[in-house]
């Protein structure tokens, strides 16, 4: 429960650094060590493809992208941020945290907990018997996806 | 064969790149209006066949072995489909001239096509998760193709929209996440039943709260509207046309509907909030539009006021009224669509959207004059066009069901719009023409049939509203009237 609630604030520790640090590298820093944390707690709550997915493409792949990006932007490439953004969102925070420590407790409590069956079947079966329809939408994103990417990086000939 | 309805613009879009490199014109223009063309005939002749003798299920089968692909078609689905076919044809007829000087036309017609495959997907999907994924195939292709001119005011537009679209379905995302934890299902139908046996009102509160942000951000209601405004005037025009006439209503109204009355079942207090955001968008947006000298930017705001009609109608929760809010949905789909279409016209003959630099536009331009002349009524609801007979049905039952004040701030709401539209016609194509615009000529071919088939189907529509309403509208009511019962009673696998 200790090592548990640990995480946990961990995890929202980074996530709340990832915003506020002006450094980008460091705020894609704090982002990768934030899921690094989720990914673990994944693994301790008898998710393991959940945690493999989280700590592999989030806290890895991801991390990766961010940081090559950053490093292809030059210096003197800031966007100034609106002063608004340093008290909007601690005070965004401080509310939420307040209404989640009023409520979610009474609130959970109204959930009827669900009886945990056995497992329905190894990771795979679940994804291509149990999920097939999602499989099509997978496809259609990551078609989407690359269409984008061609269409917004295109040599623009004509057109402005 | 239901799957074609998501397979084929699939199928077709991921051919389309490597077509556009033989050809870079007519064969993609050619191969993507005509899959819409298939579409719309496979939705009208077909679909009503299929659902002939009640909702169809459809489980997919790969070499023998059932796999989990469920769909399900009944009249609601049958009916979005049927409009997102419709305003999907004529905004991709206007693509083959209005596109030409963007490039990169085959990369275009694919995202199209890859966005029509989503919302499809999304009205056929039977289980809430599908409905999360197919939500976002049609957002991140409609992100990229507001941003496909590659101008500053279109990437920043396509910047807030990816941002706030993101917050709606983190939104949508959280309320799936509960419902899931509390019956264990995500199928539509288990998902009802589980949720009739639970008794856990409070659950479902939150679940519908947040389902209400997300798909309120998705429909662009008012408060959750600041969005919309940049993103659909920024895109190009036939692009704006599919954004507000189907991708809003979509994902968002269908959506919320499918999911408020088919699973939740609609209660007194949801039925009060849907109404009160519906009134609210209707009121506050029509204000807003008044103000504005862009005139896609007045068409956005319109958006925001006229989707609030839909939900208005449909959060009243009587048959008639869910039938007006059914109607006004599709007939807002035709006529906004064919108001971007033409706005397009103009931005492409003057190069401007400011209305106050247009003028006289009618002695240069008359077939775009006259068909937008027919969607602006058409939105109004002067009658004997089919907005009319929408917002009739949606007043009649407002004060059916005993809610005059509703009714009366749904009629003023329709006088400011009537005037707001008056304004724009008049500004830009009525009085004397400005002399910056001596040399301007009439839309392309391909331009001008696309608005003209739009404004007959407003007009057609108009005059034969009943027919449409029995064959259409009625079968698409009677699913949401059933409420929860039609999800249990044949949707369950």
């Amino acid at each position: 429960m200790i090592v548990q609630t640990a995480l946990l604030i961990g995890l929202v520790l980074f996530s709340v650094l990832a915003i506020l640090l002006r450094d980008l590298l460091k705020s894609a820093i704090s982002l990768a060590a934030a899921s690094l944390l989720l990914g673990i707690v994944f693994f301790r709550m008898n998710a393991p493809y959940a945690g493999v997915f989280e700590i592999s493409v989030v806290a890895g792949l991801i991390t990766v992208l961010f940081i090559l990006t950053i490093a292809l932007t030059k210096a003197g490439d800031e966007v100034r941020e609106s002063r608004a953004v340093n008290w909007v969102f601690p005070l965004f925070f401080v509310a939420f945290i307040i209404i989640d420590a009023l409520v979610m407790k009474g609130l959970l409590r109204k959930i009827p907990a669900l009886a945990s069956g056995a497992e329905t079947g190894t990771f795979g079966d679940v994804l291509w018997k149990g999920r097939t329809f999602d499989l099509v939408g997978q496809i259609a994103v990551i078609l989407a996806g690359v269409f984008a990417v061609l269409a917004l990086f295109r040599k623009r000939d004509k057109h402005d | 064969m239901i799957i074609l309805f998501v397979a084929l613009p699939l199928v077709i879009a991921g051919i389309l790149p490597l077509v556009g490199k033989v050809s870079r014109r007519v064969v993609p223009d050619l191969l993507a209006n005509a899959t819409l063309l298939f579409l719309l005939v496979y939705a009208a002749v077909a679909g009503r066949h299929f659902i002939a003798a009640g909702p169809v299920l459809q489980q997919l089968s790969w070499f023998g072995e059932p796999v989990a692909i469920r769909l399900a078609l009944d009249g609601f689905s049958l009916f979005m489909l049927l409009a997102i076919a419709l305003v999907g044809l004529a905004a991709c007829l206007f693509s083959i001239d209005y596109m030409e000087h963007y490039g990169a036309k085959a990369n275009y017609y694919a995202l199209f096509l890859v966005m029509v495959a989503g919302m499809n997907g999304l009205v056929l999907a039977t289980d809430l998760f599908s409905v999360y994924l197919f939500m976002e195939v049609a957002a991140v292709a409609s992100y990229a193709l507001v941003a496909f001119g590659l101008g500053q005011d279109e990437l920043e537009a396509a910047f807030k929209y990816l941002m706030l679209s993101v917050v709606a379905t983190a939104f949508i995302l959280a309320g799936v996440a509960v419902i899931f934890g509390m019956t264990g299902s995500l199928e539509f139908a288990a998902v009802a039943k589980a949720l009739q046996e639970l008794n856990a009102g409070a659950v479902v509160g939150v679940a519908s709260a947040f389902f209400i942000m997300g798909f309120g951000l998705k429909a662009a209601l008012v408060p959750f509207h600041a969005w919309l405004p940049d993103a659909h005037p920024s895109a190009p025009a036939p692009i704006s046309a599919i954004l507000s006439g189907l991708l809003i209503k979509v994902s968002g109204v269908y959506a919320m509907t499918r999911i408020f009355l088919n699973v939740f079942g609609l209660t007194p207090a949801l039925s009060t909030v849907l109404m009160s955001l519906g009134t609210l968008s209707l009121v506050v947006a029509a204000f807003l539009a008044l103000g504005q000298k862009d005139i896609k930017r007045m068409l956005a705001y319109s958006s925001i006021s006229q989707v609030g009609y839909v939900v208005l109608g449909i959060g009243i929760g009587t048959p008639l009224g869910i039938a007006g809010g059914l109607f006004h949905l599709f007939n807002h789909a035709l006529a906004k669509g064919l108001l971007f279409l033409t706005s397009g016209s103009v931005q492409q003959a003057t190069g401007t959207r400011n209305l106050d630099e247009m003028g006289g536009l009618a002695k240069r331009m008359p077939v775009t004059a006259m068909t937008n002349l027919v969607g602006a009524l058409s939105i109004s609801g002067v009658p004997p066009l089919n907005g009319f007979w929408s917002k009739l049905v949606i007043i009649i039952a407002l004060v059916q069901a005993g809610h005059p004040v509703f009714a009366v701030i749904a009629v003023l709401a329709s006088v400011l719009t009537l005037w707001y539209y008056l304004l724009m016609q008049r500004k830009a194509f009525f009085g004397k023409l400005n002399e910056k615009w001596a040399a301007v000529k009439e839309a392309p071919f391909w331009m001008t049939a696309a608005t003209v088939f739009l404004a007959l189907l407003c007009v057609g529509i108009g005059i034969f509203f009943s027919s449409t309403v029995t064959t259409w509208i009625q079968p698409a009511a009677d699913v949401l009237a059933d409420g929860i019962h039609a999800a249990i009673g044949s949707w369950g696998f």
